[in-house]
């Protein structure tokens, strides 16, 4: 399985490029005020309006600086209801795609943060998978995706 | 309420009611008086009916007395014809008829008498009186008409003779009552007159009493709070017992008495605080006398005792700083005598000292004249040792002015070397610049090939070469970045070496300039030494000068001495009888210190 492999901390974790659409240079974002702090803020992928959310800050460590390789990865998030929305992710040190035998990945056997799945071992360290799925409590999803009102 | 009239008042009540009862006294009298003259005058009046009745009675007897005549002498002037009785005894009988006209039956009685009387001297008398004259001077004519004359009388003249005594009787009765009842009215009014004056003076005593009382009671209680207070009881009063001037008088005296103590009591207060006052100045003043000046004296105030108060306490502090100041002024009196006679045996060991001292001098005067002809010689070397610098001194300025000129073509190698390290630190910017467009594209080519493999993955299997390809692009990417990072550090370590030089120029030039300014000083200082070197030589022949006038000097130093040591000699005699005097002193101070320590001054 390839994986877009980046830093949360001195850690490494893994966004499977399946689920990926786009990685982009660091923007300006527009802020959102009275969103939890991790909401980094809104960004504008060709018209559109795609609410983008720092990664450092939802592990709880400090905002991701602003480095040249710290990269905003657009990913199609699926909510639980089934309905797909883009997704603006900042990942700091994006290092490249490394490819991992699917056999390699392992459950880490510790009750971390919800987003976190399974663990594989490289020549340079473990990787962390990093679930979609689980990325926002369901409060912070109502509030990000609010439903079109209709025309 | 006749407590409380006014004096004017008691007295015209008093005296109006004595002569009040005097008027009804008077009127008493005066009614009685009245009664008793009506009395007498109805006494005087039945008196005369009396004699009215002896008269009636007489004329009868005289009608019958005259007609007896008659008849036995026949002789008619017994007959008495001028007088006619009859009608005087008509006239009598009227009379009383008239008078006893308020009693009737008395006055019936009379008329009766009348008529009887009449009736009589018609029928008897005159009947026989023309007897008698027919029978004239005939013998036994008397006796013939005595015979004709009844035993006894006539019963009429008889009648009326009774009537008379009748009438007499009567009179007599009215006239016993009428005494009797003046009597009584005598004695009434003379006891009416005894009983009003004595109730008049019983009266008027009473009235007097009282007046006397009403006026003298508030008076003696006056006097007698007036005689207390003389006597001294300061609280007597008088009691205020009318209404009257008097009771005001009282009132007033009273508060004339009142004030009079409130003013004594005040006198006494502030006579007793005098003498406090003054006791406790005695006190304090006493103790001073006998030496102890520590007394306070607590008397303050603005009155004449306050300020003596004052006045003492401002001398007793007075006398105390005094006698404070001239005991220490007495131990310092002694301290300075120890101290002057202590220095005065220095002086002593000084002024002997200063004799030996100028012994010294005077052989080291000697010495002077010696040494200073030697270092005349010497003068004459250091004047050449003059003319030599300034000729050296002329040679270093040239050297320097040579040193000055090429420090000058230093400056401006330097400033064109700036000048060109400045152009290339400027490149070197420039060269950043395409770096950074370097790095720029680098990271867009980066994030080309994520994008590029991403693509490659969902592509599947016909995208694994193009994942290749983005691969190779990557890494190609990645090495540009990691060159474009090498530059750019050796490009920062270059431009930190020229700014180095830059700088080191920049302090060189510096260093330079000062150099060239300090040479240039040194020039100045060099031409001045070689300015004072020359102006040497004149002063060295002063120094010469001064030399030998020293030499006379020290001469001249010599004398002085010998001088100043006789000096001393006498000085050190009189040092002596200084420390004398001084010792002298220290007794008296002594004396002093212990005569005023009898004072107490510490409070």
């Amino acid at each position: 399985m390839k994986v877009l492999v980046f830093h949360i901390g001195r850690d490494r974790y893994g966004l499977p490029l399946a689920a990926i659409v786009r990685v982009l240079p660091l923007l300006e974002l527009k802020q959102l005020p009275l969103t939890p702090d991790y909401v980094a803020g809104l960004m504008d992928l060709h018209g559109a309006p795609v609410p983008v959310i720092d990664l450092s800050r939802l592990a709880g460590l400090a905002p991701a600086a602003a480095q040249f390789d710290t990269r905003i990865v657009i990913v199609d998030y699926r909510a639980p209801d089934g309905s797909k929305h883009a997704l603006g992710l900042m990942a700091s040190r994006v290092r490249g795609i490394a490819d991992i035998e699917e056999q390699q990945w392992e459950d880490s056997g510790v009750e971390t943060a919800p987003f976190l799945g399974q663990v594989a071992s490289d020549a340079d360290g473990i990787v962390q998978l990093v679930e979609l799925e689980q990325l926002l409590p369901a409060d912070v999803r109502a509030l990000l995706f609010q439903p079109r009102s209709a025309p | 309420m006749f407590k409380d009239l006014s004096i004017k008042n008691k007295l015209y009540m008093g005296f109006g009611s004595i002569v009040a009862i005097i008027l009804i006294l008077l009127g008493v009298a005066y009614n009685s008086f009245t009664r008793l003259s009506e009395a007498n005058s109805w006494d005087r009046h039945t008196m005369e009916v009396l004699i009215e009745i002896d008269k009636i009675h007489n004329s009868i007897l005289q009608i019958q007395v005259e007609t007896r005549g008659y008849l036995l002498s026949g002789n008619e002037i017994s007959l008495n014809p001028e007088t006619d009785e009859m009608a005087v005894l008509t006239q009598h009988t009227q009379k009383a008829i008239l008078m006893t006209s308020d009693n009737k039956p008395q006055s019936e009685r009379f008329r009766k008498i009348d008529q009887l009387a009449r009736t009589w001297v018609k029928d008897w008398i005159d009947p026989l009186i023309d007897k008698r004259r027919a029978l004239g001077n005939t013998p036994g004519a008397a006796d013939t008409v005595a015979r004709m004359i009844p035993p006894g009388g006539s019963p009429g003249i008889l009648q009326a003779n009774k009537m008379l005594d009748d009438a007499t009787a009567e009179e007599n009765r009215l006239l016993a009552e009428r005494s009797a009842r003046s009597a009584s009215l005598q004695e009434t009014m003379l006891l009416t007159l005894s009983l009003g004056g004595v109730l008049c003076i019983v009266l008027a005593l009473g009235i007097s009493y009282i007046l006397a009382k009403a006026i003298l009671g508030p008076l003696n209680n006056l006097t007698d709070a007036v005689g207390r207070i003389a006597g001294g009881e300061q609280g007597a009063r008088a009691a205020i017992v009318s209404g009257d001037e008097l009771g005001k008088v009282t009132n007033e005296f009273n508060r004339m008495a009142q004030t009079i103590q409130d003013n004594q009591a005040n006198e006494l207060a502030a006579t007793n605080t005098l003498r406090a006052k003054v006791d406790s100045l005695l006190e304090v003043v006493s103790k001073a006398a006998s030496g102890d000046l520590t007394g306070k004296v607590s008397i303050t105030g603005s009155d004449a005792i306050g300020q003596l108060g004052n006045g003492l306490a401002k001398m007793f502090e007075n006398l105390r700083s005094l006698l404070n100041n001239v005991q220490k002024a007495g131990i310092q009196v002694t301290t300075s005598a120890t101290e002057i006679a202590a220095s005065a045996r220095q002086q002593e060991a000084t002024g002997i000292e200063q004799a030996q001292t100028s012994v010294e001098i005077l052989s080291t005067t000697k010495e002077i004249s010696a040494n200073t002809s030697q270092l005349l010689k010497t003068m004459e070397d250091a004047t050449a040792v003059a003319d030599y610098t300034t000729n050296a001194t002329a040679e270093a300025q040239n050297n320097l002015k040579r040193m000055d000129s090429t420090m000058q073509h230093m400056v401006s190698a330097t400033d064109s070397i700036n000048a060109k390290l400045a152009a290339l630190s400027e490149k070197a910017s420039n060269i950043n610049s395409v770096l950074i467009t370097i790095t720029k594209v680098a990271d867009q080519t980066n994030i080309l090939s994520l994008n590029a493999a991403i693509e490659a993955e969902k592509a599947g299997e016909a995208g694994r070469g193009f994942s290749v390809v983005a691969t190779e692009i990557r890494r190609l990417a990645d090495q540009t970045s990691v060159s474009t990072w090498d530059i750019e550090q050796m490009l920062k370590e270059m431009q930190s070496a020229v700014s180095a030089s830059v700088m080191g120029m920049d302090k060189f030039s510096e260093e330079i300039r000062r150099s060239v300014g300090e040479v240039r000083q040194v020039a100045e200082q060099l031409s001045s030494v070689m300015d004072q070197v020359q102006k040497l030589t004149p002063q060295f022949d002063a120094v010469l000068q001064g030399m030998q006038s020293q030499a006379v000097g020290a001469s001249q130093i010599s004398d002085t001495m010998m001088q100043l040591n006789d000096a001393t000699q006498q000085t050190v005699e009189s040092l002596k009888a200084t420390s004398e005097a001084v010792h002298q002193l220290q007794y008296a101070a002594g004396d002093l210190q212990s005569s005023v320590s009898n004072f107490a001054v510490t409070i």
